[in-house]
């Protein structure tokens, strides 16, 4: 067998960004942009992935510049000792939060549409247990179950954005410009960190096999993703129009619902399975990226250790909320704009600061 | 290594008994499942009256039927909303009432009438089992009398019947294809009417109306020999989730014609023979594309130009004219075009004066004239269109002349 020594390979790395970020397109992200856009929320996320762009770009030329350093390396270099730890502190409380109340909206997906009795703690322990094996097996596992998988998961969600835009309506994507150009631009400023998996993703740089996989891996799986968002954007206005779709708490799953495979009805059954696997890999790589922030900032040096305590943590954390259909898009809505402005400048800053420093020079 | 992937091997075995989860087992012998759900309205206030069609699964079973089961048993009783029905059911049903396969809801005419109506069909789009695409219809007479009295002779599965005889129904366009997510998606934009199935099983005294055989609603028609007495036809036009009127069988046609957002596949019917007033002349008539619309909204009285182009095939020819003769060919369009336009208007001017409203998804185009969601909400669809100037065209394209094209000279025969 050929030595990886923790590194993955370019297949693996698309494959995990995909299924990281891809996901939130069938979870409740939607709905924070079609509650303020209707139906030219597809716009807003136009809007989204043209502003991302800039910042990814400083990005991915900051981490391609230092070989043999990732983005934890390259703050702590750039902003010093001090300041980078809380910049990286700060990271690691706004990921961790993200994936606390992630995790809680998607145990709330399956409680809420697919399995109502069963107790909602059982749900999370199941969901995060898995997340967290697959987490401390280490990025290499997880990048090779997302390669396997992501062929099977995207022919599922192929097949419903087809058959979506057969049963759909296309006239529903008019007035094309839903509430108006202004408000477009501002919600889709505001929502940018929809992407900031993308943001998270460099601290995973060093586990690639080189920066220049890295480089194709993130450019590649970014017009991917796009695509991808806009294309389920478009299909969910089209079956169930712009007043519909802000009532909707989750997009995808009342899609999978209502669709029917020829004389096939009851459908979901087929592409949950898929959905699932998706959520497990976004989760592995999630617990992963915070173990790893976290042994970093604390000087663990086997961070895989600190996985299933922060597993833990994170089971108890999410089932705080009452009424979580509420309270967890509430939250979200707010983490987003917080998360926002940080994940727009931060990129540029750091890119600034290297060329005050002169590193480019070198 | 042999040893090892047995073991593993076996571990994987001892996981597949768990894949059917410990909460949400289901026990396909220990489930109650409704077909059909009649809702009507209950003497008491904020309760209603709800029927059961639960079928038994084993009349599925082809083989074997030794069981003297009937196929299908009706409960009807009163409950506050959908979903604690499902308990309430059980103090009579011995399993559990489920869901899952939910194939039709049936609503009365009374309480489709009601204000509140709209507050109980949301109930279904809270519960999980149900899906929204399922079809629903309506009912002249209570659906607990309803259900009780349909009986059908030949398909006996009763989730299949409901199912054909919609499939067959909107296709030849007597009754609207719809669905509950089309019911909420009219509902909540305000913009154009909702069509339901309009079904019955009461033969209506009333005299028929003797402008053509197709000017009949539901209960209308006239059947004779042993047979189901349930009859669909016609459609109940919702407005803002309430119904407030019905369209007959013919005008149901008309308005599926309008309406690009119905399917439909193609219709049968009689146009009267241009040339001899006696006959009337049997036509296949199909749609292949969709409705022209042209709007102008922006300025004076907003105008709406629809072009219907229509392929109509000849079935029946009992005056026997010559159409080798493109002369002939030529007065029959225009006949038929000429027919076609009068019914049709006839239907748009009802929608314009009596419902206010237009059961044919126009509200879907006239987006497309304005750039945002404000501009359009302030435009107000729904309260401009009964003073807009509607203009209806019909384009022909006659197609085949039966399979046998030309027939002889009676004449000639007879001579």
């Amino acid at each position: 067998m050929e030595k990886t020594h923790g590194k993955i390979g370019t297949k693996e790395f698309i494959a995990l960004i995909m299924l990281t970020v891809g996901t939130k397109l069938a979870d409740s992200t939607p709905s924070i942009l079609y509650e303020s856009l209707g139906n030219a929320a597809w716009l807003g996320m136009a809007i989204i992935c043209i502003l991302s762009i800039l910042p990814l770009y400083f990005l991915t030329k900051l981490i391609t510049h230092f070989e043999e350093k990732n983005l934890i390396d390259i703050t702590k270099l750039l902003f010093g000792r001090y300041i980078g730890f809380i910049v990286l502190f700060i990271l690691w409380i706004l990921q961790f939060h993200s994936l606390i109340s992630s995790s809680a909206v998607y145990v709330d997906i399956i409680g809420s549409m697919y399995f109502t009795k069963t107790p909602i703690f059982i749900i999370y322990i199941v969901l995060m247990g898995v997340a967290a094996y697959g987490a401390k097996k280490g990025i290499e596992s997880i990048g090779s179950t997302a390669w396997i998988t992501l062929p099977w998961i995207k022919i599922s969600l192929l097949i419903v954005l087809v058959i979506t835009f057969f049963q759909g309506e296309s006239n529903f994507m008019f007035p094309i410009l839903g509430p108006g150009e202004m408000e477009i631009l501002k919600e889709g400023t505001m929502n940018a960190s929809i992407f900031a998996e993308f943001f998270f993703i460099a601290l995973l740089a060093t586990n690639v096999k080189n920066k220049r996989v890295y480089k194709k891996g993130v450019w590649v799986a970014f017009i991917f993703v796009s695509i991808e968002f806009i294309l389920a954007f478009i299909s969910y206005v089209m079956l169930f129009d712009y007043e519909g779709v802000k009532l909707i708490n989750y997009p995808y799953h009342e899609t999978i619902r209502y669709i029917q495979i020829g004389f096939i009805k009851n459908v979901e059954s087929l592409f949950f399975p898929f959905w699932l696997v998706a959520s497990y890999i976004r989760f592995a790589v999630g617990l992963y990226i915070s173990a790893l922030l976290f042994g970093s900032l604390f000087k663990v040096k086997q961070f895989e250790y600190i996985v299933p305590a922060i597993s833990t943590i994170v089971i108890f954390l999410g089932l705080i909320p009452e009424a979580p259909v509420f309270s967890l898009s509430y939250f979200r809505v707010i983490f987003l704009y917080i998360v926002t402005p940080i994940i727009l400048i931060l990129p540029f800053l750091l890119w600034a600061t290297a060329i005050i420093k002169g590193e480019f020079k070198k | 290594m042999k040893i090892k992937n047995l073991i593993q091997f076996s571990c994987l075995l001892i996981v597949i008994p768990l894949l059917s989860g410990c909460w949400d087992q289901l026990y396909l012998d220990q489930r109650a499942f409704v077909i059909a759900i009649g809702l009507d309205k209950s003497e008491e206030e904020n309760t209603v009256k709800i029927t059961y069609l639960i079928s038994n699964p084993e009349l599925s079973k082809q083989e074997g039927g030794a069981s003297n089961e009937p196929n299908s048993e009706i409960i009807t009783f009163n409950t506050p909303d959908l979903i604690t029905s499902k308990n309430i059911a059980n103090t009579v049903v011995a399993k559990a009432v489920s869901y899952n396969i939910l194939s039709v809801i049936l609503i009365s005419e009374e309480l489709a009438e009601d204000e509140n109506f709209i507050r109980l069909m949301y109930d279904i789009a809270k519960d999980r089992e149900v899906t929204k695409a399922i079809p629903f219809i309506v009912t002249k007479e209570s659906t607990s009398k309803f259900l009780n009295e349909n009986q059908p002779k030949l398909e006996t599965r009763i989730h299949k019947y409901f199912e054909l005889i919609l499939q067959h129904g909107s296709e030849n366009g007597y009754i609207p294809k719809t669905n509950l997510q089309t019911y909420f998606r009219i509902s909540e934009q305000d913009g154009d009417l909702f069509l339901a199935p309009y079904a019955t099983t009461e033969e209506s005294d009333e005299e028929k109306n003797p402008e053509g055989e197709e000017n009949l609603i539901a209960g209308e028609m006239q059947v004779e020999g042993k047979t189901n007495k349930t009859q669909f036809l016609g459609s109940a036009i919702f407005k803002e989730g309430k119904m407030i009127g019905k369209l007959t069988a013919e005008e149901n046609r008309a308005a599926v014609l309008l309406n690009d957002t119905i399917d439909m596949e193609e219709i049968l019917t009689t146009y009267t023979d241009p040339f001899n007033e006696k006959y009337r002349i049997g036509v296949r008539v199909m749609k292949k594309e969709n409705n022209k619309v042209k709007m102008n909204l922006k300025k004076g009285i907003p105008t709406i130009d629809v072009t219907i182009p229509l392929y109509i095939d000849i079935l029946s020819n009992h005056n026997m004219t010559d159409y080798s003769n493109s002369n002939n060919r030529e007065t029959l369009k225009n006949h038929i075009k000429n027919e076609a336009t009068r019914k049709i208007e006839k239907v748009v001017k009802k929608s314009q004066e009596e419902f206010k409203g237009d059961p044919f998804g126009w509200s879907l185009i006239a987006r497309k004239q304005f750039m945002t969601i404000p501009e359009y909400e302030a435009f107000n669809w729904m309260e401009s269109y009964p003073k807009m100037r509607v203009k209806i065209n019909v384009e022909i394209v006659l197609g085949k002349f039966g399979r046998q094209d030309e027939l002889p000279h009676l004449e000639e025969m007879r001579d």
